[in-house]
Formats: structure tokens, C-alpha cells, sequence
């Protein structure tokens, strides 16, 4: 059994999880301290805040749906891998790096727009709608990247 | 610092603004009937940061490097320094000259002339509370050593802007400079005092150079006026023959557009520092109104006087 085909695979799949995971830990971070800053004047604009520190998180959520359909397909979560060659273990540490990249990057950067967004949220709450909207627009990139990273995992031939 | 680290602080200020009085607040306040109805108007719009020590407390609070903010804080340092270096001299007790906030407790500044330590005083004094004490004891020309004070403390900002601060602080030290020099200009040249007060009581920036501006404030008043037409801020220069008072709020007014363009930041030290400069300017606007109303000036004077909103 070649092992280095299934130890790529499994790379990749941490890779998915663990880049897009530090790229919504940070936005969500970054996001939470503006909140608190808003919360610490007005803590009735908790909940307002609350959906902007929410936005950046979806990144960590699409590393972590990669990495199971990943794992799923090359047969880990079920209990019987796959036999693959290093071929096919590079193509699917490949098929992960789309989220991987984009979401540690888009995570990060959502994070910063959110949190300009708490700032018109504190100074002008009745367009919350407008800064929700802008973070949201990162969002795109990632749902792009979470697409890319699936339709190759579901083509890979093994 | 990383303009990130600020993300807390600038959303807590950004908060803050919405509770700063308005125009229509203010028109309010100047329009009330009676005393009693501006004081119970003033109260109803009363937020924790009643002071500007409290909004500067606030601001350390939130501020991730206090650093950074200590500039806004120099002048009243210096006057302070002015207020017990005088009063030692005198033998008075300095505590009803002193303005507050300030980065200096008095009891450290009363301990380093007492103990002629300038050492325990930070870097940006050290030097001129040496010189200014040098001087003062020795020549007693107290208008003298405040000249070399308020010229230290000008420098001071420069130096903590270029060292500490991006463009939006070194404008502000600019404006800062630049306002405190057109009028030091203009007062030595009606006083006709010498090259060598001038030297010491002029600061000098990029925009208004210090050997011009000495050779113009040498001239006589219409050469300085003539000089400072010339530069960038020409418009001022009129203001300053005709009325002091026009010119102090056209000044305080560049220092509130220059906030305003800190404004739209998101990140950064810049809003922190807009915020305090304008509830410097809330709070001189109550100022200005509860003065006003106590001499009698009628709506259109007071109007007249009001220092520019931030918001």
C-alpha cells in the first residue's frame, strides 16, 4: 500500500481546516474586539454587533465541510481508505488549498470590514444593514473557493 | 502598533460621537430662555465625560499605546511647567495655574525644581526645564522664559508627531505650529521686541520658516501681515490684524476639519485623537455660550464665536 497518497490526502484536508480556521479565528477576532468596544458605551447594540462578528466566522465552517467531504471520499470517516497513489494524494492536498488560501485571507479581510462596520453600527445603528452588507460582499470569494475546492474533490478518480 | 489593535477603541469612540451635541443642541442651548432652562439643557445632555480629563482617562482606557495620544497633551504640560517654575520662583503654590489632563503630575514637576533634577522630568521636557529655570532665575524676564517654553512645547509636538504619528499628526502639529507662530509674530512685531526674543519665542515648520518669519516680524506689523500673505495660509493673515478672536476660532476651526478627516478611519490612533479634539471643542463652545449669555451678548454673537462641530 502506498501510504504517501493517503498521508497528502489527509494534508490536505487538515490544510482546509486549519488555514481557514485561522482566518475566521482572526476575523472573528478582530470583530469581537470593535463589538466590545461599541458594547462597552451601548450594550444595547449587542445583537447589531453580534451578526457582523458572526460574518467572518462561515470560512472556518467551509475549511471544516472541505476536510469531511475530503475525508469522506478518500474513505477515512468510513473506516476503509482508499488506496491512493502519490498522484492522486497530491490532487487532493491541490483540491484543497482553494478554501485553504482563500479563507485564511478572506476570513482576515471580512474581519476588517466587519469591523469598520461596527463603527457605523456605533455612530449611526439604523444602517447596520449597509455595513452587514459590505462584509458580506468578502463572503463571495470564499463561497468561490469552497466551490472550486469540492468540484475537485468530487473528481478526483481513485 | 498595528492601526488593528485600535479596532475596540476606534468602534468605543466612533459610539461616543453620537453623544456629542449637535448643532441644533447648540442652537438649542443658545436660544434657552432663562439660566436655569441652559443649565437643566446643558445637564440633560451631560454624558459620563464631563471633563476633558475624563474623556482623556476614557481614551488611555481604551488606547492600546497612550503613547501615541500623549502629544495632544504637550501644551498643557509646558503651561504647566510655566505655572510651577513661576510660582517656585515666586513662592507661591502652583495648584489654581495648572490645567488638567496632563502627562505630568505637578508633584513631579514641583520635585524636579525643587530638587534641580531635571532628569525625573520625560525627554521632551528635560532639556527646556533646564533652560527655562537657567533663564528665569537668572534674567527674572518671565515673558522671556514662557516664550522659550511655548516654543519647546511646539518643537516637542513636532518631534512626538514625526516620531509617533502618521501625516495626520504631523498636520496637526503643522496647524498647531503654525497658528501659535502668526501670533507670536504678530505680537513681538507690535511690541518691537528683538531678534534674539524672537529667536527664542518663534518655533518654525516646513511652511512658515523661522529666519523668514523673524525678518518680517523685525519689519513692523504690515511685514508680517505682507509675509503671511504669501503663504498657504494668507487668509489668516487679515484675520489676525482685524480681530484676534476671529483669528483664535479660525484656528480652532482648521484643527476641527483636520479631525474630520479622521473620521472616516476605521482603524488607527487618528479617531481617538479626533474624539478629543472634538469634545475640546464641545467643551469650549459651553464655554463660550454660558460666558456669552452672562454678558448679555445677543444670539448672532454668540453664533459668531461657536467653534466649528465636529459632528
Amino acid at each position: 500500500m502506498n501510504s504517501m497518497g493517503i498521508a497528502l490526502a489527509i494534508l490536505g484536508a487538515a490544510c482546509a481546516s486549519l488555514f481557514a480556521g485561522i482566518g475566521s479565528a482572526k476575523g472573528v477576532g478582530l470583530v469581537g474586539e470593535a463589538a466590545a468596544g461599541v458594547v462597552s458605551v451601548d450594550p444595547n447594540k449587542f445583537s447589531k454587533v453580534l451578526i457582523l462578528q458572526l460574518l467572518p466566522g462561515t470560512q472556518g465552517l467551509y475549511g471544516l465541510l472541505t476536510a469531511i467531504l475530503m475525508l469522506s471520499r478518500i474513505g477515512i470517516i468510513g473506516g476503509n481508505p482508499a488506496e491512493l497513489t502519490t498522484a492522486q494524494g497530491l490532487m487532493f492536498l491541490g483540491a484543497a488549498l482553494p478554501i485553504a488560501i482563500v479563507g485564511l485571507f478572506s476570513g482576515i479581510a471580512q474581519g476588517r470590514a466587519a469591523a469598520a462596520g461596527v463603527g457605523i453600527t456605533a455612530k449611526k445603528p439604523e444602517h447596520n444593514g449597509k455595513g452587514i452588507i459590505m462584509a458580506a460582499m468578502v463572503e463571495t470569494y470564499a463561497i468561490l473557493a469552497l466551490l472550486v475546492s469540492i468540484l475537485l474533490i468530487y473528481n478526483i478518480a481513485i | 502598533m498595528g492601526r488593528a489593535e485600535y479596532a475596540s477603541a476606534v468602534s468605543a469612540v466612533k459610539a461616543m460621537e453620537s453623544l456629542l451635541l449637535t448643532q441644533s443642541d447648540m442652537e438649542q442651548l443658545i436660544n434657552a430662555r432663562t439660566n436655569a432652562e441652559f443649565e437643566s439643557l446643558v445637564s440633560a445632555k451631560e454624558t459620563e465625560n464631563k471633563t476633558l480629563s475624563d474623556v482623556w482617562e476614557m481614551l488611555k482606557s481604551y488606547a492600546p499605546d497612550s503613547r501615541e495620544l500623549e502629544i495632544l497633551l504637550y501644551r498643557n504640560d509646558f503651561h504647566n511647567l510655566k505655572a510651577v517654575l513661576k510660582a517656585m520662583i515666586s513662592g507661591r503654590e502652583p495648584e489654581n495655574y495648572i490645567i488638567e489632563p496632563s502627562n505630568i503630575g505637578i508633584d513631579v514637576l514641583k520635585e524636579a525644581f525643587r530638587t534641580k533634577d531635571s532628569d525625573i522630568l520625560p525627554d521632551y521636557m528635560r532639556e527646556t526645564a533646564s533652560e527655562a529655570y537657567e533663564l528665569l532665575t537668572k534674567t527674572l524676564d518671565g515673558q522671556l522664559s514662557d516664550s522659550l517654553i511655548d516654543s519647546s512645547a511646539l518643537r516637542a509636538m513636532q518631534k512626538s508627531a514625526e516620531d509617533f504619528g502618521g501625516d495626520f499628526m504631523q498636520k496637526y502639529a503643522e496647524l498647531i505650529t503654525v497658528c501659535a507662530d502668526m501670533k507670536t509674530a504678530y505680537r513681538c512685531s507690535k511690541m518691537e521686541k528683538s531678534r534674539a526674543f524672537l529667536e527664542t519665542a518663534l518655533c518654525g515648520s516646513t511652511v512658515l520658516d523661522k529666519e523668514s518669519l523673524i525678518r518680517a516680524s523685525l519689519g513692523g506689523t504690515d511685514s508680517v501681515i505682507s509675509f503671511l500673505e504669501h503663504t498657504q495660509y494668507g487668509e489668516m493673515a487679515q484675520l489676525l490684524k482685524e480681530s484676534p478672536a476671529q483669528f483664535e476660532k479660525y484656528c480652532d476651526d482648521m484643527i476641527t476639519e483636520l479631525a474630520e478627516t479622521a473620521r472616516m478611519q476605521a482603524f488607527g490612533v487618528e479617531p481617538l485623537i479626533a474624539y478629543y479634539i472634538a469634545k475640546e471643542a464641545e467643551i469650549r463652545n459651553l464655554r463660550i455660550i454660558s460666558v456669552c449669555r452672562e454678558s448679555g451678548a445677543d444670539i448672532e454673537t454668540i453664533t459668531e464665536r461657536l467653534r466649528k462641530l465636529y459632528v
